[in-house]
């Protein structure tokens, strides 16, 4: 059901939608789509800062290409605080942010924002897979709305309801948005498990509901939520959150706990080995409860010993029938 | 020197206890502030449409594999092993089947379309290129599982396989030997039947009935083996050790069953030699004219 991709001369946000040609009446048609019907002007600011690599960098380009409501930006420098990004927002007219961060070259963290007094949360992202995986083998339109589904997890507990909040504001494409396709043909999904956000994108082929994934995928681990945006008392912490830096360093330190054991009981075998051996005083009691023993003779032989005769007599025994015969 | 007033203070007052006191770290406090929490959720909640957010909140679908094979559909939120990598995908796979079985039919009472129509072109999130290097790459691999499956078949039958082969290689070499032996036989006027060439249909007609062909084939040309061919398959035939023997050993030597007294002691000079073609022995020169004279 792949179709071959044409790009539409956009002209100025006035029509997200085109007739069908030639069928009369028999798939739902979509009209143009006047300017007035917009209503939700959600725009999300997504970019990062500098350091980032290739993967995450296209993970942010895919889904600055899933979100049609979305506005990119150059990287920022890291020596820049946070609460600056809430004034680049304001600048750029939106109202969410999703913001990259790369530390180390390595360890990769997501802000989530409501700009201007919204609540906002950290998490480290783990396993990215982007679109351009060959294993993600569907596809959707560009642009067009995503269904959205969460796990029941998100209701039971109260700093989760605040994250599914943000999710939706974030990433439900505007109805009518003028770079959005009318049709809803791919679904995200939230899930919890591990006390890790995983999300997945399928595509939907047939109204039976099969799917297809079509990236890209991640895992999001919750760090902190705080009041404000970027900054703020915090209102949640996870507990079961480790820092990347801290695993490596269990990881170090547990191969190096190991050569460190090692190399102790080597030392503590030499020392006892050095050691004097404690040889204990002779105990007079010891000796108490023996009782004397008669001195058996020694017998000395000065001759060799007689040699006995071998018993013949064995093999001369008779057979049956003579036996018989001698009998009688 | 500065010592912690607090533990100055609890000294004066006569609250340490003897022993060794230690400072003890406080356990770290989580911040969960559930208050707070409910309260931002309410500040920036957004009385929207549904139609705009499109958000569904379920649990997986039923999952037919398991119901299929007997095992307990009620599966615990607690049973998925994030490990696991299959099981965890399919658990995500469900959840997502599950709401857009809820949504579409909400979707197509909304009048939102959610099937694109065949002429409707637009741009998609993967180029066409990718899309073409996807399906390259499944394609390779299918390609690949089959020669896969057909190596390991082969392998399989290579054992029994050569067996067959010998087999039949050597029964082809019987049938074209028979053939060929019986085509001179007619050649040299030995024998003036043509069955030899309706051999073939009977034994590939006894072949197709019963599979017995090779055992019908091989009787017949059992029967034809004279003295000429029984020496030859005693000297060059199957099995045994034949070059380094002796061949006027005392017991050939002592061996008269070959002598045929008639022969040995008939006087007509010839007889062993010529005898049978004394019918067609030709007349010589002279009786030959005698005889053409007569008949002119």
């Amino acid at each position: 059901m792949v179709m071959a991709g044409k790009r539409r001369a956009d002209g100025g946000g006035s029509g997200s939608g085109k007739r069908s040609r030639g069928a009369a009446g028999e798939a739902l048609v979509p009209g143009p789509v006047s300017r007035g019907k917009w209503e939700n002007k959600e725009r999300v600011l997504i970019f990062s800062s500098r350091g980032i690599d290739f993967r995450a960098r296209h993970l942010m380009q895919d889904l600055r290409k899933l979100m049609p409501h979305s506005k990119p930006d150059t990287k920022m420098d890291r020596k820049d605080k946070l609460f600056v990004i809430n004034e680049i927002c304001e600048m750029k007219n939106c109202n969410k942010c999703l913001y990259f961060e790369a530390k180390k070259k390595q360890d990769l963290y997501m802000w989530i924002s409501n700009v201007p007094h919204g609540p906002s949360a950290k998490f480290l992202i783990q396993n990215v897979h982007t679109l351009d995986e060959l294993k993600m083998t569907g596809n959707c339109l560009k642009g067009s709305r995503p269904l959205l589904s969460f796990d029941p997890t998100f209701d039971k507990e109260p700093h989760y309801s605040v994250l599914k909040e943000l999710f939706i504001q974030i990433f439900a494409t505007p109805h009518y948005h003028p770079k959005s396709q009318p049709f809803v043909d791919h679904v995200f999904t939230f899930t919890i498990t591990d006390n890790r956000i995983w999300f997945r994108n399928y595509q939907i082929i047939e109204e039976d509901a099969a799917l297809v994934e079509i990236g890209p995928r991640f895992v999001l681990n919750l760090i902190k939520i705080f009041q404000g945006s970027f900054g703020g008392p915090t209102l949640y912490e996870n507990p079961t959150y480790q820092s990347p830096n801290m695993h490596r360093r269990i990881l170090r330190v547990a191969t190096a706990s190991r050569f460190m054991e090692k190399q102790r009981m080597k030392d503590l075998q030499s020392v006892r080995k050095s050691e004097e051996r404690l040889t204990l005083p002779k105990d007079p009691t010891h000796a108490v409860f023996d009782t004397p023993v008669s001195e058996k003779t020694s017998l000395i032989q000065l001759e060799p010993p007689v040699e006995q005769p071998r018993n013949t007599n064995r093999k001369k025994r008779l057979f049956k029938r003579q036996r018989i015969k001698l009998r009688r | 020197m500065k010592h912690r007033p607090r533990l100055q203070d609890a000294f004066a007052k006569g609250l340490l206890k003897p022993g060794l006191n230690v400072v003890e770290e406080s356990e770290k406090q989580y911040a969960n502030n559930v208050v707070g929490l409910k309260q931002c959720l309410e500040d920036f909640k957004q009385d929207i449409e549904w139609v705009e957010r499109l958000d569904m909140t379920n649990g997986p679908a039923a999952d037919i594999i398991a119901i299929a094979e007997g095992k307990s559909v009620t599966q615990e939120r607690s049973d998925i092993d994030p490990d696991d990598d299959f099981q965890r995908e399919m658990y995500f796979y469900r959840q997502a089947q599950a709401t857009v079985l809820d949504a579409l039919p909400r979707l197509q009472r909304l009048k939102i379309a959610t099937k694109r129509p065949d002429d409707y072109f637009a741009e998609m999130a993967k180029s066409d290129q990718q899309m073409q290097k996807i399906r390259e790459k499944m394609l390779s691999k299918k390609i690949s599982m089959e020669k896969s499956e057909k190596a390991k078949q082969l392998r399989a039958l290579r054992k029994y396989g050569k067996k067959v082969q010998i087999e039949v290689i050597q029964q082809r070499q019987k049938e074209k030997k028979a053939m060929m032996t019986a085509v001179k036989k007619y050649q040299k006027g030995l024998s003036d039947k043509l069955d030899f060439l309706e051999g073939d249909k009977v034994s590939s007609k006894a072949k197709n009935e019963g599979g017995e062909g090779s055992a019908a084939r091989i009787a017949p040309q059992k029967k034809g083996l004279n003295t000429k061919r029984k020496f030859k398959n005693e000297k060059f035939g199957f099995g045994g050790k034949k070059s380094g023997l002796k061949w006027n050993t005392k017991d050939s030597h002592n061996d008269v069953s070959s002598f045929r007294s008639k022969i040995a002691h008939s006087k007509k000079s010839g007889f062993g030699k010529g005898g049978r073609k004394n019918a067609n022995k030709r007349p010589g020169k002279r009786n030959r004219q005698k005889m053409k004279n007569k008949a002119r």
